[in-house]
């Protein structure tokens, strides 16, 4: 009896798709991420994934991660601290610390379990953190681990960020944390400002450059060459799993802190090491930035435009957003599930946002239009879009 | 400006779109309060009022006057 008491706790509640007729979660995708994605059987032009560059397929990328299967096999089935830390672990290491212009570098399994450890591993009781109420889930459930005392922050809101900085006093240390682009709807913290107030109340800013990674800045530094911020001291996490097209995250800083965490991380310490594909795909990705991003994100920014437009005249509500996300505001998370159904109908998927991951009533439908997309299928979303607004 | 109006003033000055706030609204369905909006909303009112709000204390609060309730009996303390 006890058992059937403890798993009839764990009901999901389907309520939302029986009304929608819809659920775009778990969807069965049967193909890589070319021009078109297979999904449930049907090829449809793929704006939901992170791809920002368009390189998770290229042939160079896959490639360098068959060469690294061959040499070192699927796995290394141990833990970065023991067996897990193979030359091209540590390459990367350096490459990436090189890429982002900081000290060092440690590489985890996910972004999330950066996010996640990092904050515990530096922060306790006598502590603060101050966080932009938008950021991530993995963000605030790695400050909520830390135990410390949290504060949030009106969304990329300069005035009520140093309103609570100068009236924090007594704490061991203050940390302000925010990511360098909100993913639901691209908009881009003033990471600059955040910096200076930082320096100003003598608080260590951590920034999530995940959305930011291989897309912000000139070459495709991210945020930090984005704000032309130089010499900068705090903490930078991103993910490798969206422009940079593997999967795993990073955590880069000052040597002293990254070989603490190396040590005193468990989410690394703990963890099988990210695979030699992955670790290979990387390094090939940062080789491709460093002779082709101004070609890469030139198609980029057009194709964005091309589909902010064609939203604007299909009479969508969109974000205005200065990055590669195009951004429905859907309202409630019925109306979001209906127009990321009714795209998916018409051929086009796209990422529906609903709340926790927004605030209530303020569903996001997403569209990322990769740089590996033809132009021809991007004509094609095009006029899709323009007339779904109409229907 | 009476306890009544701080404690609205404050939750204005910590919601991300200063909607119509009354000592009637309901935190959740009135003003759409989750729980990152909560911690910063206890948070202002700590600066407001100079004092420190554990959590677990205002965790039962479901409107705007249930807030004020609680402060009163607080600042009477």
């Amino acid at each position: 009896m006890y058992l059937h008491d403890f798993y009839s706790r764990f009901t999901l509640d389907e309520s939302l798709a029986e009304v929608t007729g819809f659920n775009p979660y778990y969807l069965s995708i049967e193909s890589g991420l070319e021009d078109k994605l297979m999904v449930n059987g049907a090829r449809l032009i793929n704006l939901a994934s992170n791809n920002y560059l368009g390189l998770a397929a290229d042939d160079r990328v896959k490639k360098a991660a068959v060469e690294a299967v061959q040499k070192y096999g699927a796995s290394l089935c141990g833990t970065p601290i023991a067996t897990g830390y193979i030359d091209l672990y540590k390459r990367l290491e350096g490459k990436l610390s090189a890429f982002v212009g900081l000290e060092e570098t440690m590489i985890l399994p996910s972004c999330y379990q950066a996010n996640n450890g990092l904050f515990s591993a530096i922060a306790g009781a006598q502590d603060l953190i101050i966080v932009d109420r938008y950021v991530h889930s993995s963000l605030i459930q790695g400050i909520k681990a830390a135990g410390c005392k949290i504060r949030p922050f009106l969304h990329n809101n300069l005035e009520h960020l140093e309103g609570i900085l100068q009236r924090s006093t007594g704490y061991r240390q203050i940390f302000v944390v925010t990511e360098s682009v909100f993913s639901t709807e691209g908009s881009v913290a003033p990471f600059q400002e955040i910096v200076q107030l930082c320096q100003k109340y003598n608080a260590l800013p951590v920034i999530d450059d995940s959305h930011g990674i291989g897309v912000l800045g000139k070459s495709g530094r991210g945020i930090l060459e984005e704000k032309g911020i130089e010499g900068y001291q705090g903490i930078y996490t991103a993910s490798l799993g969206k422009a940079i097209a593997a999967s795993g995250g990073m955590i880069s800083g000052k040597s002293a802190l990254i070989k603490h965490l190396k040590y005193y991380c468990p989410h690394l310490v703990y963890s099988t090491a990210l695979i030699p594909a992955a670790l290979a795909g990387i390094e090939a990705v940062l080789d491709i930035i460093d002779t082709e991003f101004g070609l890469l994100k030139k198609r980029l920014t057009s194709y964005q435009q091309i589909i902010y437009e064609s939203l604007l005249e299909g009479g969508f509500s969109v974000v205005q957003a200065k990055t590669p996300i195009n951004s429905i505001k859907s309202g409630s998370k019925e109306n979001t599930f209906i127009i990321t159904k009714k795209l998916f109908e018409k051929g086009i998927l796209t990422t529906p946002f609903i709340e926790p991951a927004v605030p209530q009533g303020e569903g996001r439908v997403r569209l990322i239009a990769g740089a590996n997309l033809s132009e021809d299928t991007i004509a094609e979303a095009a006029a899709v879009l323009k007339e779904m607004g109409r229907l | 400006m009476t306890l009544e109006q701080r404690v609205i003033k404050t939750l204005k000055d910590n919601l991300e779109k200063s909607p119509e706030i009354s000592l009637e609204s309901r935190l959740l369905e009135d003003l759409l309060v989750d729980s990152l909006d909560r911690m910063m909303l206890l948070s202002g009112l700590e600066d407001e009022f100079s004092i420190t709000i554990a959590e677990e204390d205002f965790a039962e609060v479901a409107t705007v006057s249930d807030i004020v309730r609680k402060l009163k009996a607080r600042l009477s303390d």
